[in-house]
């Protein structure tokens, strides 16, 4: 592991696993630190790239899809990854999960869904059981929270996967599938928060979790698995559609200008009386 | 001699393909103009307005002058304006355009050919022949539904009422948008994200269309909060980036605006404003965001905003920005509005084509994207070059781009943010001083304004009451240096501002030290008019004889 500093997770927390199955799968995809961007939004999730070794667009609480997206524009050559918290990416950020998975770029989304907001030390989240109990609801949550994969699958994405911080090597393996795969990749990883999150604990999810074989035949049969919840909770690659292609982007930009010929010509055909 | 022209109807009764196809042959005949538009937000139905000004010498606003012409697309319009028909007036009232209607579908079995019909006659009474309205004309304009036209104005006795010389040579023509476009992309700007607002939506169109053919990328967003990231993804990963919004958008993008200023990410922000608050007037022109653009964004960071006040500005600034957003990785704003965005004018001279390149240095990976320095100025350099790895970040950060909560680095931070702008002084850009220096009386404007105050400037000036006019096309920040070679001292200063509380006089105050005396303000939704500020400006502060 890389010498990262000081790291500002609470022991056990379960983003330590998550950092290690990312770090694990990008040193095995031999992806070199420089040609990774990685950008996160504002939460615990969000830190994730500061402990590992890559680029880094750390940017505000709910944006780092969009970011992610102009860099991807700007640069497809670059292995970009998002990986922020709950919150942030269904959350504050919800408008853009919805508007990102329908441009399919080459992207990978990581959520590190610990049902909790964690860095505001435990209110609810869009993806809070029904009747956890909350700072802000001592009754407990009373909103129906969101399925991001059928939510996912529901708006196209190609690639979606659920993955357990519980189960490191399986999790790393869903991480370099989800980073190979051409096009948008949704992974949720369900994350325990040992601090807030009482309910969904590692015990919790062990008791729940199977692995699937293979992944749902097409959107119909994803999101039957996505809509099991409950007792068993399935984790695996939902749906792999490797017939759509990644939507294209404008080619070569950087380092690549406009010229003066092209402004001379701009200035003829469109201002000009010729 | 000028000939000013009045065409007015309802929103779908062609006006726009008449105001293009009308700008279009006068740009080609030669014809010094200005145009421009007072327009309702409506699809079809209300009351739009389009405005030509046709002149012997350039001209950059509209003279307030009783119509020459009023073409009235419909009763509405004849019932508004008939009272401001000048003494030689000619009037096209429903009954002529019901007429040129009939031409048009007799003559050519289209009822859209009665818009270059319409067309044909205008230029007749301005004086223009066939031979050589056919040396101008392309195919696209229809020069027989033209001649035709022509033939019509004779038949009504309108020919050469208004008789111009053509004596421009203006190579070319832009509206106000379209000039900060075409500045953008003279500044290298490579990326653009953006989502609808009037009146910011043609300068959108005019990037998408040149990210067709060129090296350049234009994202329609989900939402102004998604535009400004997704722009500042793209500046971070390397290209030039800007977003352009109206003020509803603005506010949504307040947040990212921080973000620039913390993460240093360069950044243009176009603003046209229209007036507020909230959805206001969505096609009307006012002035009225400087305030929120001065204090957008959260914490203490440096900024630039630029206003222009020409075509000629607005190229020179809007590439300007991309120069000035990378130099000192800043956001940097630009200022304009519905009334310059909308404004069609002739660009004087030509505009020069060098193209502004952003540099792009390789480091080793002991780069630090925050590196303290003595100007406070860090080296700028994208993932993927070299071994550097560039790490940006919203918290308060080390050298490296890492979160810190060392109470001690951050005053470091905040005073290396803070001094990049002590070295923005030199790169300010003055003040155009104009008109009689020695007049006591000083008018001063920023932004869209400028050209309608050194008209009247020069026509008070004429008329006997003297005055000088100051403008200002870099509002922020105000630097001593641009007062200095312009001795105020003495005179009465008149802020004239299209907003309703003199949002830059009071900039001018805090900033410099400047006391405006006056302020001559409008905020019904219209640009001033010549004639309007010079009555103004004569009434209130002159008597017959000298200044009151
Ligand atoms: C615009 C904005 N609103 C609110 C916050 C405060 N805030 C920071 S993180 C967070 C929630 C974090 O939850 P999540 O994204 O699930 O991350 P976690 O800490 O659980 O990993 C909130 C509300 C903020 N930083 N910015
Ligand atoms: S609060 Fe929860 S999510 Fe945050 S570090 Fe602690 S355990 Fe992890
Ligand atoms: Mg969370």
């Amino acid at each position: 592991m890389n010498d990262h500093g000081e790291i500002a997770w609470c022991p056990g927390c379960g983003n330590f696993a998550i950092r290690d199955a990312l770090e694990g799968a990008l040193a095995e995809l031999a992806i070199p630190p420089r040609e990774i961007v990685l950008t996160s939004g504002i939460g615990q999730a969000a830190k994730m790239p500061q402990y590992l070794a890559g680029n880094y667009f750390n940017g505000l609480h709910g944006r780092a899809l969009p970011v992610a997206v102009g860099v991807k524009l700007a640069r497809p050559e670059l292995t970009v990854i998002v990986v922020s918290g709950d919150g942030c990416n269904y959350g504050e950020g919800g408008n853009h999960f919805l508007h990102s998975l329908r441009r399919n770029l080459d992207l990978t989304v990581l959520t590190c869904n610990n049902q909790v907001y964690g860095l505001t030390k435990g209110q609810s989240s869009p993806t809070t059981d029904l009747g956890r109990m909350n700072m802000f609801d001592p009754r407990g949550n009373e909103n129906e929270p969101l399925n991001p994969l059928a939510l996912a699958i529901v708006l196209g994405a190609p690639f979606v996967a659920r993955g357990f911080a519980g189960e490191k090597e399986h999790l790393k393996g869903l991480l370099k599938e989800a980073i190979q795969f051409r096009g948008t990749a949704v992974v949720d990883i369900l994350q325990p928060c040992v601090s807030f999150n009482k309910v969904n604990t590692y015990a919790y999810y062990r008791k729940r979790v199977y692995r699937l074989d293979v992944p749902g035949k097409d959107r119909r049969e994803a999101l039957e698995i996505a809509e099991i919840q409950g007792d068993r909770i399935p984790v695996g690659v939902f749906l792999k559609d490797e017939s759509r292609s990644p939507r294209e982007t404008a080619g070569r930009l950087f380092r690549k200008s406009v010229t003066p010929g092209d402004m001379e010509n701009l200035l003829q055909k469109w201002h000009g009386a010729a | 001699m000028e000939c000013t022209i009045l065409i007015g109807g309802q929103a779908g009764q062609g006006l726009a393909s008449i105001e293009r196809e009308l700008a279009a042959l006068l740009f080609r005949l030669g014809y010094f103009f200005f145009a421009t538009k007072f327009y309702m937000s409506r699809i079809r139905g209300g009351h739009n307005d389009h405005l030509f000004r046709i002149a012997e010498r350039p001209v950059h606003a509209l003279s307030g002058e009783s119509w020459d012409v009023l073409v009235s697309l419909d009763e509405e319009t004849q019932r508004r304006c008939k009272a401001d028909l000048s003494a030689r007036g000619l009037c096209l009232s429903p009954a002529e355009i019901a007429e040129i209607e009939k031409r048009a579908k007799d003559g050519f079995s289209n009822v859209v050919m009665s818009n270059p019909l319409l067309v044909g006659v205008l230029l007749r009474i301005i004086g223009v022949r066939s031979d050589a309205l056919e040396a101008a004309a392309r195919e696209e304009d229809q020069p027989a539904a033209l001649l035709a036209g022509m033939a019509l104005a004779e038949e009504w006795d309108m020919a050469d009422r208004f008789v111009l010389q053509p004596r421009a040579e203006s190579p070319y023509t832009f509206d106000g948008n379209s000039a900060i476009g075409f500045g953008s992309l003279l500044g290298g700007c490579q990326f653009m994200a953006a989502y609808p607002m009037t009146p910011a939506t043609s300068l959108m169109l005019y990037v998408a269309k040149a990210a067709l053919e060129l090296p350049v990328h234009f994202e329609q967003a989900e939402d102004e909060i998604a535009a400004i990231n997704m722009a500042l993804g793209a500046s971070y990963a390397g290209l030039r980036s800007m977003v352009a919004t109206s003020g509803g958008g603005f506010a949504l993008m307040t947040e990212a605006v921080s973000l620039a200023g913390m993460t240093e990410t360069p950044i243009v922000i176009v603003i046209a404003q229209r007036p507020g608050p909230s959805t206001g007037l969505p096609t009307r022109t006012e002035q009225g965001d400087l305030n929120v653009v001065l204090s957008a964004g959260h914490g203490e960071f440096p900024r630039l905003v630029y206003a222009p006040g020409s075509l000629q500005e607005a190229v020179d600034l809007a590439k300007r920005s991309f120069e000035m957003a990378d130099r000192y990785q800043i956001p940097v704003f630009i200022l304009t509005d519905q009334y310059l965005a909308d404004s069609i004018q002739l660009l004087e001279g030509s505009p020069e084509l060098s193209v502004a390149l952003r540099q792009y240095e390789i480091f080793d990976a002991s780069y630090r994207r925050y590196a303290l320095t003595p100007d406070g100025l860090s080296p700028l350099t994208y993932p993927g070059l070299g071994e550097a790895l560039v790490r940006v970040d919203s918290d308060e950060h080390t050298e490296a781009g890492k979160i810190t909560e060392d109470l001690d680095l951050r005053v470091r931070m905040v005073d290396k943010r803070l001094r990049k702008a002590s070295r923005m002084d030199k790169d300010a850009v003055l003040p155009t001083l104009y008109g009689d220096r020695d007049a006591d009386i000083c008018l001063i404007s920023w932004g869209s304004n400028r050209e309608i105050v050194e008209e009247a400037a020069d026509r008070l000036t004429s008329e006997g009451h003297p005055v000088a006019a100051l403008h200002f096309s870099q509002v922020y920040p105000l630097v001593p240096a641009m007062l200095e070679g312009v001795s105020l001292a003495g005179k009465r200063l008149i802020a004239i501002e299209n907003n309703a509380t003199g949002q830059f006089a009071g900039l001018l105050k805090r900033e410099l030290s400047l006391e405006i005396n006056d302020m001559i303000l409008k905020y019904n939704g219209l640009c001033f008019s010549v004639r309007e500020l010079c009555d103004e400006v004569a009434a209130r502060f002159f008597v017959p004889g000298g200044v009151k």
